[in-house]
């Protein structure tokens, strides 16, 4: 149910146009280096490991067709998701590349929002085009660890 | 189904779900309003022990940016209860093209059509403009004031609506050179004693008032953030002209109902044309059996956020639900946020003698003095209440009016005491509060008839 969800707000708010190898079945790929990278290489994988989605395309891209996703929908007004966002950051550049994070503001990407989220901070983590974990609200560093492990597999 | 837009502002000024009260109205008012009171606070705080050596200044940045955050929150809060509730949220223009279609335009410019068997306009108002030059140009008004990006500086407001002379409150409450220029009367439709004690209050603050003069002219001296304003405005009762240097010229004269521009005339729904109003039965329908209206656009119908929200429930009901009972337009109170607050419920003193005719009236008030004030050395007889009763009903409570500290709060248990009846015995029978500026409606003892001073006497 939940990959049916994704694969309709995903269709809903990106053009028609079937990418390769389709959606249902996430070819295994190595993971693609992020063409987001601002200022050349860095000491930590932070930059690399951790983008903002720009819109559906680009969402479909980086987070979908990518091998470990995790989303972390946050907004502006919301003060636990300014606690959130730098600590999930900070985990997910321990993981050393194996995890991508996708950002999504809540309030430039409402409607993409619309269909996952109902709380500000909510982050999913997503496996072979499926939703395969999610949590809402602060964790602690500990917890996070754990909830990205268990992605990597 | 729910299609919402925002054409933007002259300014461009624009925003997300909730119309005008969330986004550009009662919301980042009442927050401003706060902003300038709790500065009032600190000021009188000194009086009260407090002592601190840091210089207290405003940060208008800050202000905004917390305000407009909150804003944000509650348009997804929207959009997630829309969501709950199985509505289509639509961001598209809507205009009639036939008696059961619409044709939504979106921001792109797209075109898309649906049809419906029941329609409800809720379109509400914008601003007017005063059609002088430079106004769309080189004016804000409050649809870009609470998004403004920099502090507005030395102000102009044009207009003592409501709107006006709030903003203006707040602005001088910040710490702002404000002046308002007035082209007739105070707050039009309230009641003008009220209202005259209320811009009496205003420049006791510091607010200069141009009474009597309209602007005709507004040019651009230096841009900048803000930028330098000139305005020339002419007397309305003479040619008498005069010249002010502004860094923000705030236009409140007025809004417009936004009815103008979606195909009314298409399907035949009559709205009034001079003010663009339409007018509704008792139940908002339109003269269009299959088309509803609620909100500011109804002609005679109060402009206010709790009324439109009642009659589009009662609405639903009725049209989904069996329900027969209709939206109560009778008593409705309301509250000018000023930085003395004015709240009333019923009718205006000129209201009530129109209708019940003078004689058969009794006016019953009395200026109090907050025991907060005394600490603080503030005025006496400032605060002001009154009660206008029908002598030949029971001396039945038919004007409600309160210029004082927190009025918007006492004024709503009032509102509900009218609702039931309220008499001038029941309210000698209710053993007030004490101490606090509430209470005075239960010892109201002397009438204007009697001529009787009222002025408290200092200690």
């Amino acid at each position: 149910a939940q990959r049916l969800l994704l694969r309709r707000f995903l269709t809903s708010v990106i053009p028609r146009k079937p990418p390769q190898g389709g959606w249902t079945s996430l070819t295994s790929r190595t993971l693609q280096t992020p063409q987001y990278n601002p200022g050349g290489l860095t000491e930590t994988f932070i930059c690399s490991a951790t983008f903002n989605v720009q819109d559906g395309p680009d969402f479909q891209d980086r987070v979908v067709n990518s091998e470990t996703p995790v989303v972390d929908f946050h907004a502006q007004w919301c003060g636990p998701c300014k606690i959130l966002g730098p600590r999930l950051e900070k985990m997910v550049a321990k993981q050393h590349g194996k995890v991508v994070m996708a950002k999504v503001n809540t309030d430039d990407h409402t409607d993409l929002a619309m269909y996952e989220v109902s709380a500000v901070p909510t982050v999913l983590a997503i496996k072979n085009g499926d939703v395969a974990d999610k949590f809402v609200g602060i964790k602690e560093e500990d917890q996070l660890e754990t909830f990205l492990k268990k992605l990597i597999g | 189904m729910v299609l919402d837009f925002v054409v933007p502002s002259p300014q461009g000024s624009s925003w997300g779900l909730g119309g005008t009260c969330v986004n550009v109205g009662c919301i980042p008012k009442k927050l401003m309003h706060q902003a300038a009171l709790l500065g009032q606070a600190l000021q009188d705080s000194r009086k009260y022990g407090w002592e601190y050596n840091k210089q207290v200044k405003h940060n208008w940045e800050t202000m905004t940016e917390a305000i407009q955050n909150h804003i944000s929150s509650l348009n997804w809060s929207y959009r997630l209860k829309l969501r709950e509730k199985g509505v289509a949220y639509i961001n598209a223009y809507g205009e009639f093209v036939e008696p059961s279609k619409i044709k939504a335009t979106n921001k792109k410019g797209q075109e898309t059509f649906y049809t419906a068997s029941t329609f409800v306009i809720a379109t509400g108002e914008r601003p007017r403009y005063l059609g002088i030059q430079g106004d769309k140009e080189y004016c804000i008004t409050s649809d870009d004031l609470f998004s403004l990006p920099h502090c507005p500086g030395r102000t102009l407001v044009v207009g003592a609506s409501y709107v006006g002379l709030e903003c203006a409150g707040f602005l001088a409450g910040l710490g702002l050179d404000v002046t308002v220029m007035v082209r007739s009367v105070l707050l039009r439709g309230f009641d003008q004693e009220m209202a005259e004690k209320v811009g009496s209050y205003l420049e006791k603050e510091g607010i200069k008032f141009q009474r009597k003069f309209t602007p005709v002219l507004i040019q651009q001296m230096e841009r900048g953030s803000p930028g330098v304003l000139r305005v020339v405005a002419k007397s309305t009762e003479g040619p008498e002209t005069i010249e002010g240097v502004y860094n923000t010229v705030l236009l409140a004269v007025g809004r417009e109902s936004c009815t103008r521009k979606i195909g009314l005339e298409k399907i035949g729904v009559k709205i009034n044309e001079k003010s663009g109003k339409i007018p509704v039965n008792d139940m908002e329908q339109t003269n269009v059996p299959h088309v509803y209206a609620v909100g500011d656009i109804l002609e005679g119908k109060p402009e206010l956020t709790p009324v439109a929200i009642q009659a589009g429930k009662l609405l639903a009901r009725r049209l989904f639900g069996g329900s027969l009972e209709k939206c109560d337009y009778i008593n409705i109170p309301t509250t000018v946020f000023t930085p003395l607050e004015y709240g009333c419920c019923g009718l205006s003193e000129e209201k009530a003698i129109e209708v019940y005719k003078k004689e058969n009236l009794e006016v019953y008030h009395n200026l109090f003095w907050p025991l907060e004030w005394t600490v603080t050395g503030r005025d006496n007889n400032t605060c002001y209440a009154k009660i206008i009763c029908n002598k030949f009903d029971n001396e039945r409570v038919v004007g409600f009016h309160l210029l004082g500290p927190n009025a918007g709060e006492i004024t709503q248990g009032f509102a509900v005491a009218m609702k039931c009846g309220l008499t001038k015995q029941l309210l000698n029978d209710t053993i007030g509060i004490h101490p606090t500026c509430s209470e005075v409606f239960t010892t109201l003892e002397i009438t204007k008839s009697s001529g009787l001073d009222i002025t408290q006497k200092g200690c």
